[in-house]
C-alpha cells in the first residue's frame, strides 16, 4: 500500500512539474525585489519563504474561489532563479492534473493583493506578478487643488503689500502739499512785515521761484 | 531741474546688486551648460572668456558710462548725443517691451511648479491614472511623467501653432501673480527696486551652493562633471563655437535692452562704474560656470543607469546584488557577448546611457529647467524641499531679470514729457497691466510655440544691431575724446589703452562679424521650423 501511495505521489508530482513550466498557459511569473524594497533589512529567500508564498496564494484562491478548498500542494512552483523570480501554476483541488484558468487566478490575486504584499513586507512594485496589473489606487482628488491655496495666500500678501505702499505714498504726498501750503502762508506773512522798510531781495527765499 | 530730483540708488551696492540680479538670469542656468557640453566641455571656456574680455566687458562698461553721464533712459541718452539717434533708444525700448511680454510667463511657470510642490507626492513624479483606472494615462506613458506634467498639465499644449483655445486658468493666475509681484518691486521706482535686489541677487547663490553639495553626493556626479570639463580642443576649430561664445556673452550680460543705461542713470555722478562693470561681468561669467557644474553634477547618469539595471535584472534573472549602478554598463557589454539572442530582444528598450546622447536631446531652455531638473529632483529624498528650493531660485533669477527689463521700458518712457508728468505708481501700473494683458496670449494652448518664437527671434538679432549702433554712436558720434573726459570727470581717471582699443576697434568689429554670421545663418536656414507636441504620436515632431 505504501508503495502504491508513494508511486501515485511520484506520478502526481511529476505531472505537476510538467504542468509548471516557463510561459505555461495558465501560469504566472512572480518577481520579488527584496533588496530594493527592504535594503539592509532584506531577508534571504529560501524554502521557508517559498512555503509562505504557496500558503498565501492558497489562501487567496480559497478566499476568491469560494467553495474550493485549495491546499499548498495545489500551488506548483518552478524555475526559481537568483533574481528571486519563479513561475507558478495552480492546480484544481478536485483534479490535480487540471490547471485552474488564469483569469480565476488573476482575480484571486487581485482581491488579496494587499494581504499577499503584507505577508512579505513588499509593495505592488517590489512583488510583481508579471501580467497582472495592480488595481490602482483612486487618485486623490482635492476639493480645492493645493496649488490654489498657496497661490491665494501669496497673492493676498502681495496685494496687501501693494495697497500699503500705495496708501503710504498718497498719505506722504498729501502731507507734503499741506506743508508747502503752510510754507507759502509763512512766506506771505514774512513779506508783509517788510512793508515798512525796503524789501531786500537778497534775503528772500528765491529757490522756489527760480529754476536752475 | 528734473535732474536734481531724479531718484537715486541708496548706495552703490544697490546698483551693483541690481546689475548682478539683472544679468544673472535663467540663461546662466539653462543655456551655458548646454553650450559648454556642445562645444567641447572645458575647452569652451577659452572662447567664452576671450569674448568676455574682447566684447562683453567693454560694451558693458560703455553702457554704464553713458547712462551715468547722461542720466536719462536710452531714448533720452541717444537723443542727447544726436537727435537723429533717438531711434536707437526707441529700438531698445521695443526690444525690452518684447522681452517683458514673454519673459514673465517663465516666472508664471516657476510659480506653477512651486505651488504644486506642496503636495505629498510631486505631481510630476508619477503618471496620473486614466479614467478606467486600468493604467496610467496613455499620453503620459508614451513620454514620461515630467514631460507630461509640463506639456499637458502646465501648458495644455496644442498640436500646432495654429490650433488655439482658451486661456489656461492656472497659467493665467500665475502670470497675474508674476506681474503683481513685478509691480510691487518697481512701484516706487528705484527706491523699491533697490531694496528688492539685495534678496534677488543673493538668494540664487545660496540655493546653488546647497544644490552643489547635494549634487556631488549623488551617484554619477563625478562622471558628469568630469565629462563636462574634459576639454575637447578640436571644437575650437569650428567657427560656430566662437560665434556661440560671442552671442552667449552678449545676451548673458543683457546689453542693448536699455536696462543698464536706465540703472546707471540713477547713479551718483561720481560712481566708479568702471570697477563695477568689471565686477558684474566677472560675477556673471563665474555664475554661469558654477551653475553648469551644479547642472552636470545633478543630472549625471543616474536615471538612465537605474532603468538599464532593472531591465537587465528582470530579463536575465540575475540576483539584485550582482548588478549595481556602477557595474550596470559593464554588465551590458558582458551580457551582450554571452547571450546575444536574448540581448537582441531587449536591445531596443535599452537606452545607451551615454551622457553625450542624453544631453543631446535638447537639454537647454525650458526643457532643461522644467523637465530634466524636475526629474532629477524626484529621484532625491525629500523631493518636495528640493523642488521648492529650486523653483524659488528660478523665480529669483527670473524676477531679477524682469526688474531690469521693466526698468528698461519705464525709464525711457519717463524721458518723454507726456509720461514724466504721471506719478511713478500710475505709469508703472499701466505698463505692467499692458504687458500682463498681452502676455495672456502665452498662456493659451499654442502659447508655448509663440513663446519659442519670441524667445528665439524676438530679441536676438535686433540686439546685436542695436548695440552695434550704440557703440558707433558713443565712440564716433559722441566722440571718444568727449567720453574720455566725461569718464575722468566721473571716475577720476581716463580710460586706459585696453578700453580704448576695445571700444574703438575690437568690439564693433566683433559685433559686425557676429551680425554677418547671423544674416548668413538666416539666409541659409530656410523656413524656420519648430518642434510640436503631438498628443497621439510619439513625443515630438518637426513641423514647418
Amino acid at each position: 500500500m505504501w508503495k502504491n501511495t508513494f508511486f501515485l505521489f511520484f506520478i502526481l508530482s511529476a505531472c505537476a512539474e510538467e504542468l509548471c513550466k516557463p510561459d505555461a498557459s495558465n501560469g504566472y511569473k512572480v518577481r520579488l525585489s527584496l533588496k530594493t524594497a527592504l535594503g539592509d533589512d532584506a531577508y534571504t529567500w529560501n524554502k521557508n519563504e517559498m512555503f509562505l508564498f504557496q500558503s498565501t496564494l492558497a489562501f487567496a484562491m480559497r478566499t476568491s474561489h469560494t467553495g474550493q478548498s485549495y491546499e499548498i500542494s495545489n500551488i506548483v512552483v518552478c524555475n526559481e532563479t537568483d533574481r528571486v523570480s519563479f513561475w507558478f501554476v495552480v492546480t484544481s483541488p478536485g483534479n490535480p492534473t487540471e490547471l485552474v484558468e488564469n483569469y480565476i487566478v488573476e482575480e484571486a490575486i487581485r482581491k488579496s493583493r494587499h494581504r499577499i504584499n503584507s505577508a512579505f513586507l513588499l509593495t505592488d512594485k517590489t512583488l510583481e506578478f508579471v501580467g497582472i496589473l495592480p488595481t490602482l489606487a483612486t487618485p486623490v482628488s482635492y476639493d480645492t487643488p493645493p496649488w490654489l491655496i498657496v497661490f491665494g495666500v501669496l497673492m493676498g500678501i502681495i496685494v496687501a503689500g501693494i495697497i500699503v505702499l500705495l496708501a503710504s505714498s498718497i498719505v506722504k504726498r498729501k502731507r507734503k502739499t499741506r506743508r508747502t501750503d503752510e510754507e507759502e502762508a509763512d512766506e506771505e506773512t514774512r513779506v508783509k512785515t517788510m512793508d515798512n522798510g525796503v524789501y531786500n531781495m537778497s534775503f528772500s527765499v528765491e529757490d522756489k521761484l527760480t529754476q536752475m | 531741474m528734473e535732474k536734481d530730483s531724479r531718484p537715486k540708488w541708496d548706495n552703490p551696492t544697490q546698483f551693483l546688486l541690481a546689475c548682478v540680479s539683472y544679468a544673472i538670469g535663467l540663461g546662466n542656468v539653462w543655456r551655458f551648460p548646454y553650450l559648454c557640453q556642445m562645444h567641447g566641455g572645458g575647452g569652451f571656456l577659452i572662447p567664452y572668456l576671450l569674448m568676455l574680455f574682447l566684447e562683453g566687458l567693454p560694451l558693458f562698461c560703455l553702457e554704464l558710462g553713458i547712462g551715468q553721464k547722461m542720466r536719462q533712459g536710452s531714448v533720452g541718452t541717444f537723443s542727447s548725443i544726436n537727435p537723429y539717434l533717438g531711434g536707437v533708444g526707441l529700438a531698445s525700448v521695443m526690444t525690452s517691451l518684447y522681452l517683458c511680454l514673454y519673459y514673465n510667463i517663465i516666472n508664471a511657470w516657476s510659480f506653477w511648479y512651486l505651488f504644486n510642490s506642496f503636495q505629498s507626492v510631486l505631481p510630476w513624479a508619477e503618471c496620473p491614472i486614466n479614467t478606467n483606472r486600468t493604467g496610467p494615462v496613455e499620453e503620459c506613458e508614451r513620454s514620461s511623467p515630467t514631460q507630461y506634467f509640463f506639456f499637458r498639465e502646465t501648458l495644455d499644449i496644442s498640436s500646432s501653432i495654429e490650433v488655439n483655445g482658451g486661456v489656461h486658468t492656472g497659467q493665467a493666475l500665475c502670470l497675474l501673480l508674476a506681474w503683481v509681484i513685478t509691480y510691487l518691486f518697481v512701484v516706487k521706482g528705484v527706491k523699491s527696486t533697490g531694496k528688492v535686489v539685495y534678496f534677488t541677487a543673493t538668494f540664487p547663490y545660496f540655493v546653488l551652493v546647497i544644490y552643489l553639495i547635494r549634487g556631488v553626493t549623488l551617484h554619477g556626479a563625478a562622471n558628469g562633471i568630469k565629462y563636462m570639463f574634459t576639454p575637447k580642443l578640436e571644437q575650437l576649430a569650428n567657427p560656430t563655437t566662437w560665434i556661440n561664445a560671442a552671442t552667449q556673452i552678449f545676451f548673458s550680460l543683457g546689453l542693448g535692452f536699455g536696462s543698464l543705461i536706465a540703472f546707471a542713470s540713477y547713479n551718483e555722478y561720481n560712481n566708479n562704474f568702471e570697477r563695477q562693470a568689471i565686477a558684474v561681468s566677472l560675477i556673471n561669467s563665474g555664475t554661469s560656470i558654477f551653475a553648469s557644474i551644479v547642472t552636470f553634477a545633478i543630472y549625471g547618469f543616474k536615471r538612465c543607469v537605474c532603468v538599464t539595471r532593472l531591465l537587465l535584472l528582470n530579463t536575465f534573472d540575475i540576483a539584485e546584488d550582482n548588478i549595481t549602478l556602477d557595474t550596470a554598463l559593464d554588465w551590458v557589454r558582458e551580457l551582450n557577448m554571452t547571450y546575444p539572442e536574448k540581448f537582441a530582444e531587449i536591445a531596443d528598450q535599452l537606452q545607451t546611457c551615454d551622457l553625450e546622447k542624453e544631453l543631446d536631446t535638447a537639454v537647454e531652455g525650458t526643457g532643461l529647467a522644467f523637465i530634466v531638473y524636475s526629474e532629477a529632483i524626484t529621484n532625491m529624498p525629500l523631493s518636495q524641499l528640493w523642488s521648492v528650493l529650486y523653483f524659488f531660485m528660478l523665480l529669483m533669477l527670473g524676477m531679477g531679470s524682469m526688474l531690469g527689463n521693466i526698468t528698461g521700458v519705464i525709464t525711457p518712457l519717463r524721458d518723454f514729457k507726456f509720461f514724466s508728468k504721471m506719478s511713478n505708481e500710475l505709469l508703472n501700473g499701466i505698463v505692467c497691466l499692458f504687458c500682463f494683458l498681452l502676455g495672456l496670449g502665452f498662456s493659451t494652448p499654442s502659447g508655448n510655440y509663440w513663446f519659442t518664437m519670441f524667445n528665439d527671434y524676438g530679441a536676438s538679432f535686433s540686439l546685436l544691431f542695436i548695440v552695434f549702433f550704440e557703440s558707433i554712436a558713443i565712440v564716433y558720434i559722441y566722440g571718444m575724446k568727449r567720453f574720455e573726459k566725461d569718464m575722468e570727470d566721473m571716475v577720476g581717471h581716463r580710460p586706459n589703452w585696453y578700453w580704448k582699443i576695445m571700444w574703438k576697434v575690437v568690439s564693433p568689429l566683433l559685433l559686425l562679424v557676429v551680425i554677418t554670421f547671423y544674416i548668413v545663418g538666416y539666409i541659409q536656414g530656410g523656413t524656420p521650423t519648430y518642434h510640436a507636441w503631438k498628443k497621439d504620436f510619439d513625443i515630438k515632431l518637426h513641423i514647418v
